[in-house]
């Protein structure tokens, strides 16, 4: 231990606290990357979709439909065209027209052929498509993207402010810890100080304790953290691009332990890094926020 | 050398000045009894040397430091050249004694061995070594006493300053205290002792400054300064 030349802190509550903002920002977080991650996922897999409707009572609709399939085909930046089966379609409009009967119909009604035309870049679908079967109608999934953008933005934003909110309550926490225990060791700040110790000696050892306090209360946050996250990770993994491995039924320790260790592959690789990164933000955050305290306190000493 | 021009101390939310229009001048390496009844000022005037405070008015100057102009910077270098023995002893109730003792060696960078060697020096000097390992609030009232004395004394200040140093020390003990100020003073040191303590200042005639009602008593013809000499020349 190295020579005291200056008094520590005193707060056994701060690792608490530290702790418990830790486990609060790393939901926000996951809260945020998630959302990110869905929103991100789902917007661009609308902005290269395009979504063609031929209704069923086009004529000669097999074979405008095949003329129409070879000349999106031919259409700069589309890679692919997929025709729905009526299968597929009647289990894509189950939900808004009614009961699939049980032949697999929908009862009365004739299906459209649905198109999904997968591209990169913008082609101007529309045209080419209006120009070779005019009944058809374009739906162009780009919209959607763009008001799954809006909603995605929103809802980050909101996430970015709950963390900055965290981050601030935690900021006030430490700084009213600090000066509690600055107040109650006043008359041996005030010796080390009449004896010629400097105001950064005094607040860099208070401030490093601080630091330290709040790395250890950040790492016990996040130990406490991990099952939340995999947990609500396992429930999220079907909305999810990259599901990754499923997740196995814990029943031992051992397949607890491995189905843990599938969810952390589900995880986005930022979101692990931004957890692993919070003890270290916690620690920065008490230690600059104890200088400041205790330096701002020092200036009431002549 | 220590120098006062037209000092006035008036402490936040106290009416009337402690300390008025104070002029004296205490030249580098002598010896002053500080003197006067209860109430007269002397723990104030000490709280201004010590840096405890700055003058409401006049000029203070401190081994060549204006101190009434000086930046923070500036008074923590002054304070690490200024040794000071407290009534209240002021030691840190968590820290060792010999922490306590080696902390203005540590503040000043010396090295570990260097304040080892010098703490257990001035602890030993005081017949304190023994108790190097203990927190003050285990000691009696001479012990801490003893140990604010080594705490002042290491590394041989160039002011002294000692609010009734001896108050708890057994008369022996007192008169090799005093031998110790004479020491530090043949050394160059400037030394201030406040007491009540009238048969120590016959022991050891001095010029003193005698403070009554937070001005100079009376006036030394022979450097001028407010004060008297406490052998009654």
């Amino acid at each position: 231990m190295s020579a005291p030349v200056s008094p520590g802190l005193r707060s056994g509550s701060l690792p608490l606290l530290v702790a418990l903002m830790t486990l609060l920002a790393g939901l926000s977080l996951a809260g945020l990357t998630g959302v990110q991650t869905l929103a991100e996922g789902w917007a661009g897999a609308a902005r290269n979709a395009t979504t063609i409707e031929i209704p069923s009572d086009t004529p000669q609709l097999e074979d405008r439909t095949r003329a129409l399939i070879q000349t999106l085909n031919k259409t700069p930046d589309v890679t692919t065209v997929r025709e729905l089966s009526p299968q597929q379609v009647q289990t894509l409009l189950a939900p808004w027209l009614g009961q699939v009967s049980d032949s697999g119909h929908l009862t009365g009604l004739s299906l459209p052929v649905v198109l999904i035309v997968a591209h990169t870049g913008t082609p101007d679908l529309g045209k080419v498509v209006h120009e070779a079967l005019p009944e058809a109608v374009v739906e162009e999934d780009r919209r959607w993207g763009e008001r799954l953008n809006g909603l995605g933005s929103s809802l980050v934003a909101c996430a970015w402010l709950a963390v900055s909110l965290i981050a601030a309550i935690a900021v006030l926490s430490v700084g009213m810890t600090v000066r509690r225990s600055v107040m109650a060791q006043r008359k041996a700040v005030e010796i080390v100080h009449f004896l010629g110790a400097g105001d950064v000696t005094i607040s860099s050892r208070i401030a490093g304790r601080a630091a330290l306090l709040s790395l250890a209360g950040g790492l016990a946050g996040l130990f406490f953290l991990s099952p939340v996250i995999t947990m609500l990770a396992r429930k999220l993994a079907p909305f999810s691009h990259d599901a990754g491995p499923a997740a196995l039924p814990a029943t031992t320790w051992q397949t607890m332990l491995a189905s843990w260790w599938n969810t952390l592959h589900v995880l986005p690789r930022l979101l692990l890094e931004e957890l692993g990164a919070l003890p270290l933000i916690a620690a920065c955050l008490g230690w600059l926020t104890a200088q400041t305290v205790v330096l701002v306190w020092l200036r009431r000493l002549p | 050398m220590i120098r006062l021009l037209n000092v006035s101390m008036m402490p936040p939310g106290v009416g009337q000045p402690v300390l008025r229009n104070l002029t004296l001048t205490v030249p580098q390496g002598e010896f002053r009894w500080l003197l006067g009844p209860s109430g007269a000022g002397k723990s104030s005037l000490l709280r201004l040397l010590t840096l405890e405070t700055r003058p409401s008015a006049g000029q203070m100057d401190l081994l060549g430091v204006s101190v009434s102009q000086a930046s923070r910077a500036t008074l923590r270098n002054l304070r690490r050249r200024i040794g000071f023995v407290p009534q209240d002893y002021r030691l840190i109730g968590e820290w060792t004694v010999f922490d306590n003792v080696a902390l203005p060696l540590r503040l000043r960078g010396a090295s570990e061995r260097d304040t080892r060697r010098e703490a257990f020096a001035v602890l030993e000097w005081l017949d304190v070594a023994h108790l190097a390992d203990k927190r003050p609030g285990t000691l009696s009232g001479g012990e801490q006493q003893r140990a604010a004395i080594a705490r002042a004394l290491i590394g041989r200040p160039e002011v002294l300053l000692a609010d009734e140093p001896t108050n708890a020390l057994e008369d022996a003990q007192a008169r090799r205290l005093l031998a110790t100020f004479q020491e530090l003073v043949d050394m160059g040191t400037t030394v201030i002792v406040a007491t009540h303590n009238e048969a120590l200042v016959r022991e050891a005639p001095a010029t003193s400054i005698v403070l009554q009602d937070g001005t100079l008593a009376g006036a030394d013809p022979q450097d001028g300064i407010a004060a008297r000499r406490s052998d009654g020349t």
